[in-house]
């Protein structure tokens, strides 16, 4: 059995060395740098003074690595698992193997989540280098150190007290979030990789519909529902762990709100969930394949 | 080596395969059939594809549902094309044969060894989008073949081939089923079944019409209408001609077309290019396909239902 998933997974992977399946990988790295360039840019190419703080630059990067581009890489590998090789009409050459759907299912699975992982990372390294403090910054931070307890805050141009740039990238941190993020990838990926591998298998031939709408409601809507079904979402506990990986304080009027939405586990609680995600979800998808019918003849499922 | 008892499979309102009811012993069987008749469901579910609404059935003593084991002993040839375009015969084989539960180095010996068999030893290694239809059907067989299963089920294997391939996998089925291993082919066309074994399995509309030997096939043919189309220069002409010699049962004439039915097409093949000759009537098509067989599953059906 471990054999035969093994033959699937190098088998995937030697069929994604492919110009269309590498240009996708280079998206998957770029859209996070991108994004985090372009607002970058923006702060460089204006007032310096309106530097995001650095919760801001964690939100995006969390928003974008371990939730958007990683579910987007898991969704479009794993989605389709079954029903690309039903089109195909190459899924009963599989499955009359000894094991040869369960074989597919997690062999897929693990190319995916081997697929999706580098780029993501990749992108979340450049994108931490683009908010990194330039020399410029350094220099600041440097004075600001020398100047210590200088005035940390300022008055912006709407009037507004302000903590400054210098102060902001002083406590940034690159490389803590880096690592912070890192970690949130390496289990979001796998999780969210087995759930749309789930959904795909539930339903074939409509997956990638069930997927996006998953996405859409229980991802990104009910995971902000301040009840128990949002511990059910991936979401829910990628944001405990982001604020307690990041150390982000959260301000005194927030905390009942946030306690109510994150809830008081202990990080261990989340990192266990999301690792027994994987497990728990391919079971029931083996289960619900087993149980599947789909014919040959029609290639469709009856 | 297969049991069907009493099966029956629904796909919701409508019936593929209908109180199948069959056990058949280790040897090579033709699975006869027109297009439609529920062949491919039955070797869905004999190959543990589909499951049965009522019944049960064994392959080899076992259930071939999720059956590691049984899978380990069977080869299937599937009706459908399911190719990678981009991969080559020899890693796909290569890939199947791995996934048969082989080992790297196992698997390519026996992709190529397969391979080689079917006589695709040279384009192995091109991909498989620049292959032909034929060459499609030989790394189908050849996949099936690779790690020397107990029973071989193919579902049309030569759809698409051309005479010489045609005798070609023939050849090759015929060395394998002289090893005394055990093959159930599928296919519409009685001479392919014919060239291979000599026993029948003759389905239509989902249901076993009847079993046997070649020469039994033939004797229920005996006496059955044989429906020939000709299309010609004159054809109520050639009508009055093949009334006149009383060699038809019945006639129509569609445009250009004759289309007879006869219980006696020997006399007519024999005797049409002296006629023709005679009357200097130009015959452009002439076809009868396997009507015969249709005819003689169209009886049979109608003896099912006691209108014979």
């Amino acid at each position: 059995m471990i054999g035969n998933v093994g033959a699937v997974f190098l088998f995937e992977w030697k069929r994604s060395l492919t110009v269309p399946r590498m240009a996708w990988w280079l998206v998957l790295a770029g859209f996070p740098v991108f994004i985090i360039g372009l607002i970058r840019f923006s702060i460089t190419a204006g007032d310096v003074n309106d530097a995001p703080p650095r919760e801001l630059w964690i939100g995006f990067l969390f928003a974008l690595v371990p939730m958007l581009v990683t579910m987007l890489g898991t969704m479009l590998w794993m989605t389709p698992a079954i029903s690309a090789e039903l089109e195909r009409r190459s899924w009963v050459y599989l499955t009359v193997r000894p094991n040869g759907g369960t074989a597919v299912l997690l062999g897929k699975y693990l190319a995916a989540v081997t697929w999706v992982i580098p780029p993501v990372l990749l992108g979340l390294t450049c994108a931490v280098l683009i908010i990194s403090p330039n020399a410029e910054e350094a220099e600041e931070i440097a004075n600001a150190r020398r100047h210590e307890p200088a005035q940390p805050f300022f008055i912006n141009k709407h009037g507004q007290r302000q903590l400054a740039p210098s102060m902001a990238m002083r406590d940034l941190k690159p490389w803590q979030i880096w690592w912070a993020m890192a970690r949130m990838v390496c289990l979001s990926a796998p999780a969210y990789a087995a759930v749309y591998l789930l959904l795909g298998t539930i339903m074939p031939r409509r997956g990638m519909v069930l997927a996006v709408g998953y996405s859409l409601l229980f991802e990104l809507i009910i995971s902000f529902v301040p009840a128990v079904i949002n511990k059910l979402t991936v979401h829910h506990h990628l944001q405990a762990l982001m604020l307690e990986w990041c150390e982000l304080e959260i301000p005194p009027e927030f905390m009942s709100g946030a306690a109510t939405l994150i809830g008081n586990s202990p990080t261990w609680h989340h990192i266990a969930i999301l690792m027994l995600y994987p497990p728990i979800l391919l079971a029931i998808s083996v289960a619900v394949l087993r149980s599947s019918e789909f014919s040959s003849s029609a290639e469709s499922d009856v | 080596m297969i049991e069907l008892s009493n099966v029956t499979k629904m796909y919701g309102k409508v019936i593929g395969v209908n109180d199948f009811t069959l056990t058949l012993q280790p040897g090579a069987y033709g699975l006869l059939g027109p297009n439609g008749s529920g062949k491919s469901t039955l070797l869905n579910l004999i190959t543990g594809q589909l499951r049965p609404t009522q019944g049960t059935i064994r392959v080899m003593g076992e259930s071939p549902r999720n059956n590691a084991s049984l899978f380990r002993r069977m080869g299937y040839c599937p009706g459908g094309e399911g190719f990678y375009s981009d991969v080559s015969a020899y890693d796909w084989v290569k890939y199947l044969q791995q996934l048969q539960g082989m080992t790297a180095a196992d698997a390519d010996v026996a992709a190529g060894r397969s391979l080689e068999l079917v006589g695709m030893s040279t384009a192995m290694h091109r991909p498989i989008s620049s292959y032909s239809r034929g060459m499609r059907q030989r790394t189908k067989l050849a996949q099936a073949l690779a790690h020397n299963p107990e029973i071989l089920i193919l579902d049309e294997p030569f759809s698409g081939l051309d005479p010489i391939g045609r005798h070609e996998l023939t050849t090759v089925l015929l060395d394998w089923v002289d090893l005394g291993k055990s093959l159930l082919f599928a296919s519409h066309v009685l001479h392919e079944i014919e060239s291979l074994t000599q026993s029948f399995l003759l389905i239509c509309g989902g249901r076993l019409l009847a079993s046997g030997t070649a020469e039994d096939v033939h004797a229920m043919m005996v006496g059955l209408p044989n429906e020939i189309a000709f299309k010609c220069s004159d054809p109520h002409r050639l009508g009055e001609l093949l009334l006149r010699e009383r060699v038809v049962d019945s006639l129509r004439i569609v445009d250009a077309t004759v289309t007879v039915a006869t219980r006696d097409p020997a006399r007519i093949y024999g005797q049409l290019p002296g006629w023709l000759k005679t009357s200097g009537i130009d015959v452009t098509e002439m076809h009868s396909a396997d009507e015969s067989l249709q005819a003689l599953f169209n009886s049979l059906m109608k003896m099912h239902r006691g209108e014979l």
